[in-house]
């Protein structure tokens, strides 16, 4: 037979007969993508994801089975092709069901892989679980110990039991490891940033900076860094020594501190951005907000007050007295806290419920624990300062009316229910809100204006911002995301090319609130325990000093805690051809919704898993059982949307297989896989 | 009186469903020495059980007889109570061709086929060369019957072109289209027909080997065939000149998958594999069975076969369309008066075959769906449309088999897209994306529209996957699949509009969007409703309680004053929305 002649893409192409149109397409060098081809086996024809138009008739055909004719004129890249090839992955999509990612990694505003480093923990490896930390955390010793843990609240063990203690796995591994592990270093490239601010956000944009070859300069005002991590938050829940310890790190990354410099008074952006390649501000959230009430001077402000605490180390303190705290977040709760170990005799007065509180539940719990006392559904009015010298808190009682913008119920006065409070000590701690630089533009809320996808600051070329001088005040977690963000698009910049954050694509089973445990599917048997919980130093050592609140959880017992997680993740991730086309072709898993495949996974075999609800039938399981191995024990089986690939008799897999792993190895999602995880 | 010479009962399958087996036995025994016979079915499945009396002059009918000794008297009596005349616009359109023999002769009777001209088509051909054969069907113009219509011709030229010592003919008789049955009816009343087009197949292509694959729930075609085949082996006649071996036919029962009907599965089938299609190329005349060049012809093709050579091929191509030669037999369903089968030259009008034949009223018939669940429907303003291939591609229907289903007013058009889905979605083979996925996504669409809860949104999904479906499926079942939901949406989108904009189904029958309503001015009482509602959502006020009705129209059927009704959501009483 002779060659065939034909276009694709408009260019003309020669064909052996009996090729297809997608190997003349790869000759070509255009790439097709495929989730049913394979080619250890005959044609399944199933996906569909393949297809290129025929310009001449009009249809569209599955290139992995056709073969061009000569004449034939081939599309296959326009975009009505891709849209053809999105439909069927939609489609496929739309009753796909499994986790590409764990929920707790998916939660975590920094995306760290926390599945990957809970098993490394649970296996006794802490050093390879700090590794995978610190590919997304670069301060796991502070955040191991600050972090609100969004990871657990997202943790699928919440269904029957407590969730794992993720953030302990990282205190642990940053407490062993931290100063014997060493990132390998590529050299420097000879770029330069400038960062405005030594706190997390700006520590982590160095760190991400010297990963890529990029040295920084780091500019802060106060004397030592660390910013909210140094000055907000109290030594009782970080020990500044520990801080130091995780920031000497930075020595070693080539990153300078100059200390004592301010932006604005010693050091302008006009200039750092001239002297530098880039310049990255990370400044913080530094103004406290105004209770808006008269005589608000008489009271101390929330932020200044820990600052100034902080700045004396937590020594030579006033005894405080009788103490009012204003507010119910965490700084509120920082406040009250310390205040406690300041002998205070303490009352946090809170416009809301304790429900409605921003802080976090716990810190709101040991708060009471300590002794703070609640006033609730109590808003100040104003602060008089009385002839004895002490202060009055004159407050009005509140009812809760109609959810506001926020979603809590907005809290309204109960007319002539005024009354004071005295106290010796009023601290007002309702919030913070970002100093913008003049030479920034500034957002409504006052955050320095930015352009979202590369946090290049408005109106300059080469300078970026992150963290809560962004975001207005968040967590570290948040700030060091934002921190690699705007390295990252620095990189991207020097480099000529605009910052795109890769599409977070994930396929997920549902919320754990949304699920019973049949829904989910255990890899192995998961521990029973109860979750660990620290152990708290004494109350009155912690009532009456700065000591950390409890000691880091032995390893031990962290390894036993790793036993108690589910694995969530697909067996197949970062191997799975549907996930990988979809965020080519940018298709969303919920481009289409119904039904979802059912069917139970299926756990008996001791190494092996079958999950139809991962299934695309593609059949190539099948054929690879049938055509390669030469055994035929898998098939389809029913019909319409119920079709499944399944065993005679239902059986695990028949006596006949040798788990020789063929099938698995061809499979392009995790519907058959191994058990084991790496 | 005229002398009785033979008593035939009308016993396909048909006939017995409506109690022929009784009307037999009862004149089998008053019959004494008049031979009582079997045959199959006239079409007139309407007005069964058919019985006709053989006289020395005219044949007398006698039409829906009961199974009792008086009625058997009568008939013997030739008695003129009950007799049956064609109704008289059905014989203006009607164009009796294929069916001829069909419900005259004995079905599974060799002689008796034979005395009607029976295999003298095939004794005519065997003296031809196979060439001059298919040159001869090629003149007539014969298209597949199956469904696409493709020239029967040219296709059975193909198979004849290839060189290979074993070739393949399938007859395809896994007739799976709700609604139609006009392939069993052939099957079961003239096998031997239907036979003999397979041999001058054979003879004409050079098949080796013939594959009947026959679904399972047509046990009474697999009998006759079975009987006929042994018959025609004892005859001889599978011996074609120049053969040193018989040819083997071969009868395969299908398991009931609809897919099975499309060809490459129905290849798959018979080869014992997983009844699922294969992308074509390769196409079965070039690797069908086993690797085999292979050619499929539907059971009303074959049946033609022997029709068409004994009337000549020219005379033939005179009868219908130029383009869609010949007659075509259409099952009616639905909501007409006469429902059964009906062979018309290709080109009368939908309104004759609607209205005439199917005597259903002008006026109360809102749409026909033509070619079963891959087909689409057809608007009845678009009536006057002449029947053939090409005509109801265009609008946006297909011929298919030939089911014609007659929906009436009272019928909702998205509940008749809803149902058609609900089949085809089921029915896919699962093999495909586009299929398996696509078309239950619009079931499920279809069924949330339905049931009040539909938006604009899953309008514009129907009309944006449906085509992509039609492109992107691996085969006929798929690719025709949307087909239901597309055409209602292309004549009736003002009713989809009111399901999901104003949650109103205009012809008040989705049950999730009706209440049912008594008006207190006619009822007199009697209580009937109350007693038959099986939820008891009738109180003693006679108020329907539409919180716990569920619409089973029991009451409004037995209601003597006809004084309940169905009516839009929220105009009946519920206690829910007090």
């Amino acid at each position: 037979m002779s060659e065939i002649h034909f276009k694709i893409d408009g260019m003309d192409r020669v064909a052996q007969p009996g090729d297809t149109i997608l190997k003349a397409a790869e000759a070509a060098g255009i790439k097709i993508p495929t989730l049913c081809y394979n080619q250890k086996i005959s044609r399944t024809t199933s996906c569909f994801v393949c297809v290129v138009k025929d310009m001449k008739t009009g249809k569209f055909l599955p290139s992995c089975s056709a073969c061009p004719s000569e004449g034939q004129e081939i599309d296959a890249s326009s975009e009505e092709v891709k849209q053809m090839r999105r439909t069927a992955l939609g489609l496929l999509l739309s009753e796909h069901s499994g986790d590409c990612e764990a929920p707790c990694t998916m939660a975590c505003p920094a995306h760290a892989s926390v599945e990957e480093y809970v098993r490394a923990g649970k296996q006794g490896d802490f050093l390879k679980a700090l590794k995978i930390i610190k590919q997304r955390i670069p301060l796991p010793m502070s955040i191991g110990r600050v972090c609100p843990r969004f990871c657990e609240r997202d943790c699928r063990r919440n269904i029957d039991s407590k969730p794992v203690s993720i953030n302990d796995f990282k205190r642990l591994a940053a407490d062993l490891h931290y100063d014997s592990y060493m990132e390998e270093l590529p050299p420097l490239n000879g770029k330069k940033v400038a960062i405005v601010g030594a706190g997390p956000a700006g520590f982590s944009a160095a760190y991400y900076l010297r990963l890529e070859g990029v040295q920084a300069d780091i500019y802060e005002k106060m004397p030592e860094a660390g910013g909210m991590l140094r000055y907000g938050i109290p030594e009782f829940r970080l020990p500044k020594a520990t801080l130091r310890k995780e920031l000497a790190h930075f020595e070693k990354m080539d990153v300078t501190i100059q200390y004592g410099k301010e932006l604005g008074k010693d050091i302008t952006i006009a200039d750092l951005s001239k002297k530098y390649d880039g310049v990255i501000l990370a400044v913080g959230s530094w103004s406290p907000s105004s209770m808006r009430v008269e005589g608000e001077e008489f009271a101390e402000q929330g932020i200044r007050w820990l600052e100034n605490i902080a700045a004396h180390n937590w020594k030579d303190l006033p005894n405080l007295g009788k103490t009012l705290v204003v507010g119910g977040g965490n700084t509120a709760m920082d406040c009250a806290r310390t205040a406690i170990r300041l002998g205070g005799d303490v009352t946090i007065v809170y416009r809301r419920t304790r429900k409605e509180m921003p802080a976090q539940a716990i810190e709101v719990d040991e708060a009471v624990e300590e002794g703070a006392k609640l006033e609730l559904l109590t808003a100040p009015i104003a602060v008089k300062k009385l002839e004895n010298g002490k202060l009055a808190l004159t407050c009005c009682k509140m009812q809760l009316g109609e959810p506001d913008a926020s979603g809590r119920r907005k809290p309204e006065p109960v007319p002539g229910s005024e009354f004071d409070l005295e106290a010796d000590t009023i601290i007002a701690a309702i919030g913070q809100r970002t100093i913008c630089p003049t030479e920034a533009t500034a957002t409504k809320r006052g955050d320095i204006s930015v352009n979202a996808d590369d946090l290049k600051v408005d109106g300059f070329e080469n300078v970026f911002a992150a963290g809560d001088c962004v975001s207005g005040p968040a967590t570290v977690v948040e700030a060091v995301a934002a921190g690699r963000k705007a390295a990252l698009s620095a990189v991207d910049f020097f480099a000529g090319r605009k910052h795109i954050e890769p599409p977070v694509f994930n396929v997920s089973r549902g919320h754990w609130s949304s699920l019973s445990t049949d829904d989910l599917v255990y890899l192995h048997e998961v521990s029973k325990a109860d979750r660990v919980e620290p152990e708290f130093i004494p109350m009155e050592q912690r009532k009456t000093t700065f000591t950390e609140l409890f000691p880091t959880i032995p390893a031990d017992k962290i390894m036993k805690e790793g036993e108690r997680c589910i694995e969530c993740s697909c067996t197949a991730k970062g191997e799975c051809k549907l996930k990988k086309h979809s965020e080519t072709l940018g298709v969303k898993p919920d481009m289409f919704k119904g039904e979802r495949s059912c069917g139970k996974a299926d756990t008996r075999h001791p190494a092996i898993i079958r999950d139809p609800r991962k299934c695309l039938r593609c059949g190539i399981c099948v054929k690879i059982c049938g055509e390669v191995v030469n055994k035929h024990l898998l098939a389809a089986m029913q019909r319409g949307f119920g079709t499944r690939i399944g065993t005679a008799f239902g059986s695990v897999l028949p006596l006949a297989c040798t788990d020789c792993g063929k099938c698995i190895e061809e499979c392009p999602v995790g519907a058959l896989d191994w058990k084991t995880k790496e | 009186m005229a002398q009785i010479k033979r008593i035939k009962v009308g016993m396909a399958s048909c006939g017995l469903a409506a109690g022929a087996q009784a009307v037999f036995d009862e004149l089998k025994k008053i019959a004494g020495d008049i031979p009582v016979v079997g045959v199959g079915c006239i079409g007139h499945c309407y007005c069964e059980p058919i019985v006709e009396v053989e006289t020395d002059s005219e044949p007398v009918f006698y039409s829906r007889v009961q199974g009792t000794a008086d009625t058997a008297q009568k008939i013997l009596a030739l008695s003129e109570d009950g007799r049956f005349e064609i109704p008289a616009l059905r014989k203006k359109n009607e164009m009796v061709f294929v069916t001829k023999l069909a419900g005259r002769i004995v079905p599974c009777d060799i002689e008796e086929y034979k005395a009607n001209d029976g295999f003298s088509a095939l004794a005519k051909c065997t003296v031809m060369k196979p060439a001059e054969v298919i040159e001869e069907l090629k003149k007539s113009g014969l298209r597949g019957r199956g469904g696409a219509g493709f020239p029967t011709g040219m296709k059975w030229s193909f198979l004849a072109a290839k060189q290979n010592p074993e070739k393949v003919m399938i007859c395809n008789a896994d007739e799976g289209d709700p609604g139609a049955f006009m392939d069993r009816s052939m099957m079961e009343s003239v096998p031997y027909q239907v036979l003999e087009g397979m041999l001058i197949g054979a003879y004409a292509t050079g098949a080796t080997k013939i594959f009947i694959y026959c679904r399972a729930e047509y046990p009474m075609a697999i009998e006759h065939l079975t009987i006929a085949i042994a018959e025609i082996k004892k005859a001889g006649y599978d011996m074609l000149p120049g053969r040193e071996k018989p040819l083997d036919i071969v009868i395969k029962e299908g398991a009931g998958a609809f897919v099975c009907g499309e060809e490459t599965a129905m290849i798959a089938s018979l080869e014992g594999k997983r009844g699922q299609p294969r992308f074509r190329p390769p196409f079965p005349t070039d690797s069908g069975w086993n690797g085999l060049p292979t050619s499929i012809n539907n059971v009303e093709t074959f049946a033609n076969i022997a029709p068409v050579l004994n009337y000549g091929a020219e005379n033939y191509a005179k009868i219908g369309t130029p383009k869609s030669t010949g007659t075509k037999i259409f099952a009616l369903a639905g909501d007409l008066k006469n429902p059964g089968l009906a062979e018309v030259p290709m080109g009368v009008t939908l309104a004759e075959i609607v209205y005439e034949i199917g005597g259903a009223k002008p006026g109360t018939v809102k749409a026909v769906q033509t070619g079963g669940p891959s087909g689409g429907c057809i608007p009845a303003d678009k009536f006057d449309v002449k029947v053939d291939y090409d005509s109801l591609k265009e609008l946006g229907a297909i011929m298919g088999s030939g089911g014609l289903i007659v929906i009436g007013n009272d019928r909702c058009m998205v509940e008749t897209a809803r149902y058609f889905l609900s089949f085809t979605h089921k029915e896919s083979c699962g093999k495909c994306t586009f299929c398996r996925v696509g078309t239950k996504r619009m079931y499920e669409t279809l069924q949330r529209i339905t049931e009040g809860n539909g938006t604009e949104e899953d309008i514009a999904f129907l009309e944006d996957i449906g085509p992509k479906i039609r492109m992107g499926a691996l085969c006929g079942l798929g690719q025709t699949a949307p087909n239901p939901a597309l055409s209602t949406l292309r004549y009736f989108r003002n009713e989809y509009e009111a399901h999901v904009k104003e949650k109103v189904c205009p012809s008040l029958a989705c049950s999730a969007l009706v209440d049912l309503k008594l008006n207190p001015e006619n009822c007199i009482k009697c209580g009937l409703c109350r007693r038959t509602c099986p939820v008891g959502a009738i109180d003693e006020n006679f108020v329907i309680d539409n919180a716990k009705c569920i619409k089973c129209n029991s009451c409004k059927e037995l209601c003597p004053k006809k004084t309940i009704q169905r009516v839009p959501r929220g105009e009946g009483f519920n206690s829910n929305n007090k």
